[in-house]
């Protein structure tokens, strides 16, 4: 039995020593620091079989055992547990993302792992759900009661269904690229057509080729993967600082909360697109700077909105029961805040993916992007430094363009619907309202559940109205 | 709070952010990853003199606190140092780069906010009608659509296939015009297609702001008031929905004139259009730090500037900030 304590520090030092024996592992002729941008730039690189993809497998199996052995030993770390196995699941689906299903594809390599490997990880993942739910029943029962509830009035919202139908078709085209095209069509020599050579029905044809005589529609099918990652990742970081910023300098208060606020404001008013081009002319051009940059200046928006509403929250009697009975701080902000905005937070990082792409595209477009691999912006790119608008050449302007406003699209509709739902306020369905426990307790039972329908305080519209838009908006 | 207190603090804020700002544009060319003398020197082709100049120009030579003072002190009488691509004052460089773009910026945020608000009255006002719907359908689209797609798909249109409008650049290299009137005209013609591109994608986000703050204001108990009153539709909608709705759209147009000057990168960059936004891709792309510096900060200082503004509007539009 490990105690506690050393558990802590055995998930800080496991992704370290992880990342120490890569670098062991890594080829001697190359610098270490080679090493770590190319695990890092692994994580989002399209090609199969590549380095750092099965690592990742490796890791997720890693987490997910162990986090399913922790559910199954001790009750008491459960939290632990779900923790870990959470993190291997997002590992995983990273993995999948980024490295795709090898084994597939054809003309790949074999070296990488099977499918049959794979299905075993998804395996291990149902089974880890499966004892956790075993093990926490009263969390389960509510957790699989607020997807109900969640899916029976977004259900009705014949706009967020419509949304989310173009997303499933986007993720399944990003998930099943190798079945659908082969990589190796994206290599610089691989030409099927003569430059900017017209369609056939051949299939790599289809659209055509490009100014190199390469096939789009391998171009464009590869391309899903690498937007949609990076619109992902990317919002992922946002929406972790927006949130530790809101809840933090809203809570908090003093100094604190001024220094909070402050540096908001100073991140709101910097012009991100200059800041981006001016960083990836310091340090180079890939898609983890991209993602970087992105993250990083795209969190105002949601630092603001979870502020204000951690602003109403600090007043409501729960939060003060809490502190009367000697609760810290930090336990407050965990136990009580969180599960209070998360609900707020989950429609908003639905829709910051939206402005998330469509800055990736941004980006890639300005030539920012790594020029190996493909996405919808650096397709545009392509086409515009090669004059295709002035062909003008339609079949390669068109399905980057309209794959990207679909997208960004179904984002927007999925994540409007979503706001709809999960805030009381702006529910058409008064009915329902009767049948949900009351908002405190109910959010205190669901605390582990991680979804939690509780008072959102009904200000999602009206309060992105009052406060000025993300810096990371379109432009 | 009364006047001099609220404007002063609003000044001492937009005072404090320009300083963070400007402390951290030096910030971010000296201190991040990477040699600043690597970063803010040119590379090959310069001789070894005029290395040390510019070394002596960016004072790199001295310690970094001395340099932030010198920093500081260049920044505020305008010396940037010299463009490593065209080699004169960056401020020479810059200067001549600013009024296309407002004119740009300008006309496109007009066109936006006139087309944008009125139809977002409209559409909000009959919420779920027909012109409702198509409206918001169509303005949702050109929210999402990417500008520089925007712009290449017009490009392909209207000067690939039509032919009605050139493809890039503010005037034809090396017209001569017989009167300004031709001049003029060539002019317009060369920035219809840019200032719809940028003012599209704009008019799509303000007329959906507009009609869901219309809508949430049309739900209030005063509107309720003004109708049992008797009043016409019209009047309950100009002077009593309308005036309310407009501070959270005020808000978001300041924000975006804000980004001004950074905010048409995208589109000068496609239309080759000789603004800010088209030197700061260029001295991206010729690695021109001195330039890049320069851009950076007055995109900057331009939102802070736009923002103050809006507190300033703010303080006369919006009783309850003067209360």
């Amino acid at each position: 039995m490990i105690p506690a304590r050393l558990k802590h520090w055995i998930l800080i030092w496991t992704p370290l020593l992880w990342l120490l024996l890569e670098l062991v592992w890594y080829p001697k002729n190359r610098y270490v620091s080679q090493g770590v941008w190319r695990i890092l730039g692994g994580f989002i690189d399209g090609r199969i079989g590549s380095y750092p993809a099965w690592t990742l497998l490796a890791a997720a199996m890693v987490f997910l055992g162990w986090g399913i052995a922790t559910l199954l030993k001790d009750v008491k770390a459960r939290r632990l547990g779900v923790v870990i196995t959470g993190v291997g699941a997002l590992l995983l689906a990273w993995a999948l993302i980024a490295g795709g299903l090898p084994g597939w594809s054809p003309g790949q390599r074999s070296g990488s792992f099977g499918w049959l490997f794979q299905m075993a990880l998804l395996v291990l993942l149902a089974c880890g759900v499966r004892v956790w739910a075993v093990t926490n029943p009263e969390s389960a029962e509510s957790m699989v009661w607020n997807i109900r509830e969640v899916w029976h009035l977004f259900r009705s919202n014949w706009l967020g269904i419509l949304g989310l139908c173009v997303l499933v078709v986007f993720v399944l085209l990003a998930l099943l690229a190798p079945f659908l095209a082969a990589h190796s069509y994206l290599s610089p020599n691989a030409m099927v057509t003569k430059p900017f050579g017209g369609p056939s029905f051949s299939y790599y044809k289809l659209f055509g080729g490009d100014e190199q005589g390469q096939s789009i529609l391998a171009e464009f099918i590869w391309s899903a993967r690498i937007s949609l990652a990076v619109g992902l990742v990317a919002t992922l970081i946002s929406t972790v600082i927006g949130t530790l910023m809101g809840i933090g300098s809203g809570f908090l208060g003093g100094w604190r909360g001024e220094v909070g606020m402050r540096t908001t404001d100073v991140f709101l008013v910097l012009p991100w697109l200059p800041f981006a081009m001016v960083l990836a002319a310091a340090w180079g051009r890939s898609y983890v700077m991209i993602i970087v940059i992105i993250g990083v200046t795209s969190w105002p928006g949601t630092a603001r909105l979870v502020r204000a509403e951690t602003l109403k929250l600090r007043k409501l009697q729960f939060v003060e029961r809490a502190k009367a009975i000697g609760s810290s701080d930090s336990h407050i902000m965990r136990r009580h805040i969180l599960p209070n905005v998360f609900s707020l937070i989950f429609a908003n990082t639905i829709l910051v993916v939206a402005i998330a792409i469509l800055s990736e595209t941004t980006l890639s477009f300005l030539g920012l992007g790594d020029a190996l691999n493909f996405s919808w912006g650096t397709m545009l790119r392509n086409s515009w430094a090669s004059g295709a608008a002035g062909l003008p050449e339609w079949l390669y302007l068109l399905p980057p363009g309209i794959a990207i406003v679909l997208v960004v699209l179904g984002f927007t509709f999925v994540g409007q619907a979503l706001d709809e739902v999960l805030d009381p306020k702006l529910r058409k369905r008064e009915a329902s309202e009767n049948t949900r426990p009351s908002a405190p307790d109910h959010a205190q039972g669901a605390a582990d559940a991680g979804l939690v329908l509780g008072p959102s305080g009904g200000m999602v519209v009206a309060d992105a109205l009052d406060e000025p838009p993300s810096a990371g908006g379109l432009s | 709070m009364d006047r001099r207190r609220y404007f002063l603090r609003k000044i001492a804020n937009a005072l404090l952010t320009v300083i963070i700002v400007t402390s951290f544009n030096f910030m971010l060319f000296r201190i991040l990853p990477g040699d600043p003398s690597r970063l803010l020197l040119p590379r090959g082709s310069w001789s070894a003199t005029i290395i040390a100049q510019q070394k002596k120009v960016f004072h790199l030579d001295k310690p970094l606190w001395q340099q932030f003072g010198f920093y500081w002190s260049d920044t505020v009488q305008l010396k940037f140092g010299d463009s490593f691509k065209e080699r004169r004052p960056v401020t020479a460089v810059v200067g001549p780069r600013i009024l296309p773009t407002l004119l740009l910026v300008g006309t496109g945020t007009v066109f936006a906010v006139i087309i944008g608000v009125t139809s977002g009255v409209l559409a909000g006002w009959r919420r779920a009608g027909a012109y409702d719907t198509l409206s918001t359908g169509a303005n949702m689209v050109f929210y999402a659509v990417p500008t520089l797609w925007l712009g290449m798909i017009f490009i392909g249109i209207f000067s690939a296939r039509l032919g009605w409008f050139p493809s890039g650049y503010m005037e034809v290299a090396g017209a001569s015009y017989a009167s300004w009137w031709e001049h003029t005209k060539a002019l317009l013609d060369h920035m219809f297609l840019p200032a719809l591109t940028f003012g599209l994608g704009y008019m799509g986000q303000y007329h959906l702001i507009v009609r869901s703050s219309l809508t949430g204001v049309m739900k209030e108990d005063f509107v309720l008031t003004a109708r049992a009153k008797g009043l016409s539709d019209n009047a309950v909608l100009w002077k009593h929905v309308v005036p309310n709705a407009m501070l959270p759209t005020v808000t978001i147009v300041m924000m975006n004139i804000g980004f001004i000057m950074s905010g048409a990168i995208l589109t000068e960059t496609v239309f080759n259009w000789p603004g800010i936004g088209l030197l700061a891709y260029q001295a991206m792309q010729n690695r021109d730090y001195p330039v890049m510096q320069a851009v950076f900060l007055l995109m900057s200082v331009a939102v802070i500037l736009a923002n103050f503004i809006a507190d300033v509007m703010y303080y006369y539009l919006d009783p309850r900030v003067q209360g």
